[in-house]
């Protein structure tokens, strides 16, 4: 009961809501590079994803990235781009987070969408080859269109997987809200573990019922069955 | 057998039954079929026998005892069952499905084995399949151990629903058959519930024609029924060819045979037109008592002084006197001399016409 | 995955020093067996108490309807928490202790394990089921001898999801003290040298070779479970 003040004045404190140990300042440097990982993932990972999907290439591809994905703890992933970061010569902290966590943002992307647009209605395709379209319309007017709730589903997807691993980052000497928990350990600190616990799981269900939300909102009624059919990412 | 008094089921959430105060009597050995239009509760009632619907009201009673009054998966170890899909346990072998019931009731293994043995040969199922899953069967074959599993434990009673309604009508006319053979042997009780009429005339000793809420119209043997429906929706249900029908449960043999227009070799040209004029066709059988040589046509006589060599042509559509009059009509239509010729064997028992036929008709 | 060569080749072509340093792999190889077993350990005690846990809600969940939304609703939310959290909450009231890691590792189980679990025994066709109890089964019988074992392969396809992403998830545990290959993890972080990077590596290949036998041993485990589904109809 003491212990349970004790976290609930930790909360209360000033101090801990300012200056760059603060809470705010944690919580924004957490989003903010959640939102440059998946971008990035995005960004690389979609123009490839659709290219294959609409040729119906590369398949194996595909299953072996979500496979491997699914292998590989990320913590291990957070881990190993330690050593790669400094070998590159790009110190630790952000760099060896952002690319980790782009590295696992990666795989539900690209092969969600590319089951995605593989999947779409042969017979529509057909269609649309028949009224002359070309290969390049095909894919912008048809498939990606009807591919897009497991597309929006995926990257939903990923950036809750992103949320939720980032607090690792703080064994790379990074911030973010895992500062808490791990030098909470550090120092044997449970109030600290605690909050920091607390924040974290706030912050990732919160995100997660957040992008749920705005998925609902964003895909078209008639398509939402689809969404169901997105793989999960191992888990954080 | 089985004895249904005031049975009522009202579902959740209905108002009104699906079956209301329905009383039925089934007799021992005998096979009663439920038939009517979709919606009638036959299934239901069905259903109700073995509990896997419970009645809202009415008594069952089977054998002598109250449904009710048991554990309902002890009364249903005792009734077999049989239903359209099937439902083989597909990760059981065959030998394991067919033993079902037997293995629920504690049977010692090696009066199971021999009874499996026993059913495998009733229904005329290679042994070699015993070790194989359901998965590698064919539909026909599948449904033979759906019938095997349903008389493993041998119980007095057996329920049918829809038993044939998943196979084509090819294999559902031998399945059929195949059941009556069956029943000849094993005399179970059995109800079965089915919504097309001619196979209900065809199996049924009794029918009991059912229209919605489970209303009895009528409950007779299938003569009975065809001969005097009881009202115009069975009349309805029954169709208008229901003369017809009755046709196919009237055997040849019931009929008296025309002898038909038989002449020896050694008649002469003028005797063999006079019974073509007699009967009012242009041809006649040559033969003596019931050995027959075969038939010819009045154009044959051509240049003949006499009957002695005017060739002959076999009959091809030859009827058994076992063979229901609706066969005899089918062939009468259908054959160069519009008549069915009778034989038992290769004995020429005589011919069936058109007139004979429509007289049992309109009786 | 597609970019982790483009960074690693420069990397390895950097070599004056060496990446990774064999020689410690060959003096720790006892140690690398021991964090081996330990994760072993953890991974069936986890799945075990999964398991047991998960098919005592499936069966409530079946039973009484109802209860299947709210019991996912809790298991996801649970699932939803990032592992690091969960154990950061736990570690105030259990301490660093083998029951915290347990706790956590289990809660991660239980949403696929009782969504397959249902999903299996949902999929088991009407037919069977109605033929079944016509022919006097009683509940309990049916669910052992019929759905169960019909249900098999979707259940271990959910074990096996389950499994690969706990051993992943063991790793973590590291932070709170239990072992497991997550300790070379670990401690390959504080070494910012090859002898680091060769202890991560350790860590993160073994953790991958057993997650991807552990999944091929229970796909072997499914086909001894169900030799009917491998015969097809011979005509």
């Amino acid at each position: 009961m003491e212990f349970v003040g004790d976290v609930v004045n930790w909360f209360l404190s000033a101090e801990n809501w300012s200056g760059p140990a603060g809470i705010p300042n944690r919580v924004w440097e957490h989003v903010q590079i959640s939102v440059i990982a998946t971008g990035l993932a995005a960004v690389i990972a979609l123009p490839p994803a659709l290219w294959l999907g609409h040729f119906r290439r590369g398949g194996f591809l595909a299953v072996a990235v979500v496979n491997i994905g699914r292998a590989v703890p990320s913590f291990a992933i957070m881990a190993l781009f330690l050593p790669i970061s400094i070998r590159l010569g790009l110190g630790l902290g952000f760099w060896p987070t952002l690319l980790a966590l782009f590295a696992l943002a990666l795989p539900p992307i690209f092969t969600n969408t590319y089951t995605a647009v593989r999947d779409v209605d042969p017979a529509l395709v057909e269609a649309g080859r028949g009224m002359g379209m070309r290969e390049r319309q095909l894919l912008w007017t048809i498939e990606a269109p009807m591919a897009s709730p497991v597309i929006v589903a995926a990257l939903r997807v990923s950036a809750v997987q992103v949320v939720a691993t980032a607090p690792l980052a703080a064994l790379v000497a990074w911030g973010g809200l895992g500062r808490y928990i791990i030098d909470g350990f550090a120092v044997r600190d449970n109030v600290r573990v605690l909050a920091g616990g607390i924040l974290v799981a706030v912050l990732s269900v919160g995100t997660e019922l957040l992008l749920g939300a705005l998925e609902r909102r964003i895909v078209p009624r008639g398509l939402s069955r689809a969404t169901e059919q997105v793989v999960p990412p191992a888990h954080g | 057998m089985i004895t249904l008094t005031d049975v009522t089921k009202t579902f959740a959430g209905t108002v009104h039954p699906a079956v209301e105060r329905l009383s039925l009597d089934i007799a021992e050995g005998e096979v009663v079929v439920l038939v009517g239009p979709s919606g009638c509760g036959k299934t239901t009632t069905l259903k109700m026998i073995n509990r896997l619907i419970e009645p809202t009201d009415g008594r069952i009673m089977v054998a002598g005892k109250d449904v009710l009054n048991m554990p309902a998966f002890e009364l249903r170890r005792s009734i077999g069952y049989v239903i359209q899909q099937i439902g083989l346990f597909p990760h059981k072998t065959i030998r394991d499905n067919i033993a079902t019931v037997p293995h629920l009731l504690g049977w010692e293994k090696t009066k199971t084995a021999a009874r499996v043995d026993e059913l495998v040969d009733l229904v005329e199922l290679s042994p070699d399949m015993l070790g194989r899953y359901p998965g590698e069967l064919s539909g026909g074959q599948r449904q033979r151990v759906g019938v095997a599993r349903a008389l493993a434990a041998d119980p007095p009673v057996l329920l049918m629903d829809e038993p044939f309604g998943a196979v084509d009508p090819i294999v559902r006319a031998n399945l059929q058959v195949e059941m009556l053979r069956l029943q000849e042997r094993v005399h179970k009780t059995i109800v079965l519930v089915t919504h097309d009429i001619d196979e209900a005339i065809r199996l049924g000793d009794r029918v009991a024609i059912l229209s919605e809420g489970g209303h009895v119209e009528q409950y007779d043997s299938p003569g009975e029924i065809l001969r005097d429906p009881a009202n115009e929706f069975v009349a309805d249900f029954l169709g208008s060819d229901r003369g017809i029908k009755r046709l196919s449960l009237i055997p040849i043999s019931d009929i008296e045979l025309d002898p038909g227009p038989v002449l020896s070799r050694s008649a002469t040209v003028a005797e063999a037109e006079a019974m073509m004029s007699k009967y009012g066709i242009d041809w006649a059988i040559i033969g003596i008592g019931s050995r027959i040589e075969g038939w010819f046509e009045s154009k044959d006589l051509a240049g003949q002084p006499d009957l002695r060599n005017v060739p002959t042509r076999k009959h091809r559509d030859r009827i058994s006197p076992q063979a229901s009059l609706k066969e005899a009509l089918d062939v009468v239509v259908s054959s160069h001399t519009s008549v069915a010729a009778v034989f038992d064997e290769d004995r020429y028992l005589g011919i069936a016409t058109i007139d004979q036929i429509s007289r049992e008709i309109v009786q | 995955m597609i970019v982790a060569p483009v960074i690693v080749a420069p990397v390895i072509a950097q070599a004056d020093e060496p990446f990774v340093r064999w020689d410690w792999v060959g003096r720790n190889l006892d140690n690398l067996w021991a964090a081996t077993q330990e994760h072993i350990v953890l991974t069936g005690i986890a799945i075990g108490i999964g398991l047991i846990i998960s098919m005592g809600l499936s069966i409530v969940a079946l039973r009484w309807r109802k209860t299947y939304t709210p019991i996912t609703w809790v298991t996801g939310l649970l699932y939803a928490i990032p592992s690091l959290a969960l154990f950061a909450l736990l570690v105030p009231i259990t301490g660093l202790t083998l029951l915290t890691a347990e706790i956590g590792l289990v809660s991660y189980t239980l949403l696929i394990l009782i969504r397959n679990i249902v999903a299996g025994i949902d999929g088991v066709p009407e037919p069977i089921i109605e033929a079944a109890r016509g022919m006097g089964y009683t509940e309990r019988k049916l669910f052992t001898d019929i759905q169960l074992p019909l249900a098999m392969p979707v259940i271990i396809a959910g074990v096996r999801i389950a499994t690969v992403t706990t051993i992943g998830l063991i790793t973590i545990t590291a932070l709170i003290g239990q072992g497991g290959l997550g300790f070379f993890i670990l401690r390959g972080l504080q070494f910012y040298s090859a002898i680091g990077t060769t202890q991560i590596l350790a860590g993160t290949v073994l953790s991958v070779v057993l997650a991807v036998t552990a999944d091929l041993l229970l796909l072997g485990l499914e086909r001894l479970l169900t030799p009917w589904a491998r015969r097809r109809a011979v005509m």
